[in-house]
């Protein structure tokens, strides 16, 4: 993963253009669930979460949010809240780099 | 996005691309739980001017299939309530609608699954949204193409076999007992096949040649299920086949004496 400071430039599909943005509003709505989820070690709601962020990541030119997802809901089914904790960082520390660019 | 809504494409209909051209545009109906799925298919299908309309349970498909006419239906495995599974085997017991799957889960077993559960396509999640058009169209014209290739268009009649009636116009196979068995469009397509070229002995390369399955799905296993799924509705037992019979290392040969009475002329 880059360093913290650098901008990760995501070249998204122009027919994609309207919706994307609104894609990442949902993860960092996300950002606010997962943390409450973890903290009530509500490994269901976590793993529906990852589950989905897992699914549509990538379909949306996202792919480390697909990455991500797979690790939350990997992290889930094995109730391991150290893994999550890390996933959620990383989701974080993407939304706050993530630039788009359309193609 | 909410339960039923639908979506049209923009432009007054106008299509982009090479999908849908004439007449009142194909109708998709997305049957998912999670709203970005939706939004993403949505979007994407309807600026290709496909009219889109969006379930997120096995209620919601009921719903919108008693109030429209849909000509596709793209169906999530992992849904709140019925399984995609179980609602995918209800569909094809009772409509021969087109349905390509999708799956987060990413199992082998589940694509087979649901293929053996009468699915036309699987794709699994993630994916993007232009595999899944070209999917869409796809199954949309294998479902709409007669076996061409397969069977001349102007051989298109009644088939009889052992006592069943597959009727190619309407593309209904009646069993023995004049009952309506509902084919889906692959299983409807690789009868036309058999009951065209009865007691030969027809390789996978081919049959998956003659249904034009290749361009769709690369797998080799397909044409095994599909016939598997056909056995099933044909009560041939796998075990000990009667009417399609393995031949080893060589394909499939549909062995019945087959009567067919050709359409009547068109006016």
């Amino acid at each position: 993963m880059a360093s913290d400071s650098e901008r990760i430039t995501v070249s998204i599909d122009k027919d994609l253009e309207d919706i994307a943005p609104g894609y990442l509003e949902n993860r960092r709505k996300d950002l606010e669930l997962l943390p409450q989820a973890l903290e009530k070690a509500d490994y269901a709601t976590l793993r529906v979460l990852g589950h989905r962020m897992k699914g549509s990541g990538a379909g949306y030119g996202f792919n480390l949010i697909t990455e991500i997802g797979r690790a939350i809901e990997e992290g889930a089914k094995s109730e391991d809240a150290a893994a999550i904790r890390n996933a959620i960082d990383n989701l974080g520390n993407y939304l706050e780099r993530v630039e788009l660019v359309y193609e | 996005m909410t339960l039923g809504e639908s979506v049209t494409g923009k432009g007054g209909g106008e299509p982009r691309g090479d999908g849908p051209v004439m007449g009142s545009p194909d109708h998709i109906l997305i049957v998912d739980d999670d709203p970005d799925i939706c939004k993403l298919i949505s979007n994407y299908l309807a600026k290709q001017g496909f009219r889109v309309s969006i379930a997120n349970d096995g209620r919601g498909l009921r719903g919108v299939l008693d109030r429209s006419h849909i000509d596709l239906i793209v169906l999530d495995l992992m849904l709140p309530g019925e399984d995609g599974l179980v609602l995918c085997r209800n569909l094809r017991s009772r409509s021969n609608i087109p349905v390509i799957i999708l799956s987060a889960r990413g199992e082998e077993m589940d694509r087979i699954i649901g293929l053996e559960m009468g699915a036309d396509d699987y794709l699994g999640k993630p994916f993007h949204p232009r595999e899944l058009l070209a999917r869409v169209k796809s199954v949309l014209r294998r479902a709409r193409t007669l076996p061409g290739g397969a069977v001349d268009p102007e051989d298109l009649g009644v088939y009889h076999f052992s006592g069943w009636s597959l009727d190619g116009p309407s593309r209904q196979l009646f069993s023995p007992e004049g009952e309506l068995v509902t084919l889906s469009g692959s299983e409807f397509q690789l009868l036309m096949i058999f009951v065209s070229h009865p007691n030969r002995v027809l390789s996978r390369d081919q049959l998956l040649d003659l249904s034009h399955g290749r361009e769709i799905e690369p797998f080799d296993r397909t044409i095994d299920m599909q016939v598997s799924r056909l056995r099933r509705r044909l009560r041939d037992d796998p075990r000990n086949p009667a009417l399609i019979k393995t031949v080893r290392s060589a394909g499939y040969v549909f062995s019945a004496r087959v009567e067919h009475k050709a359409a009547p002329p068109q006016e």
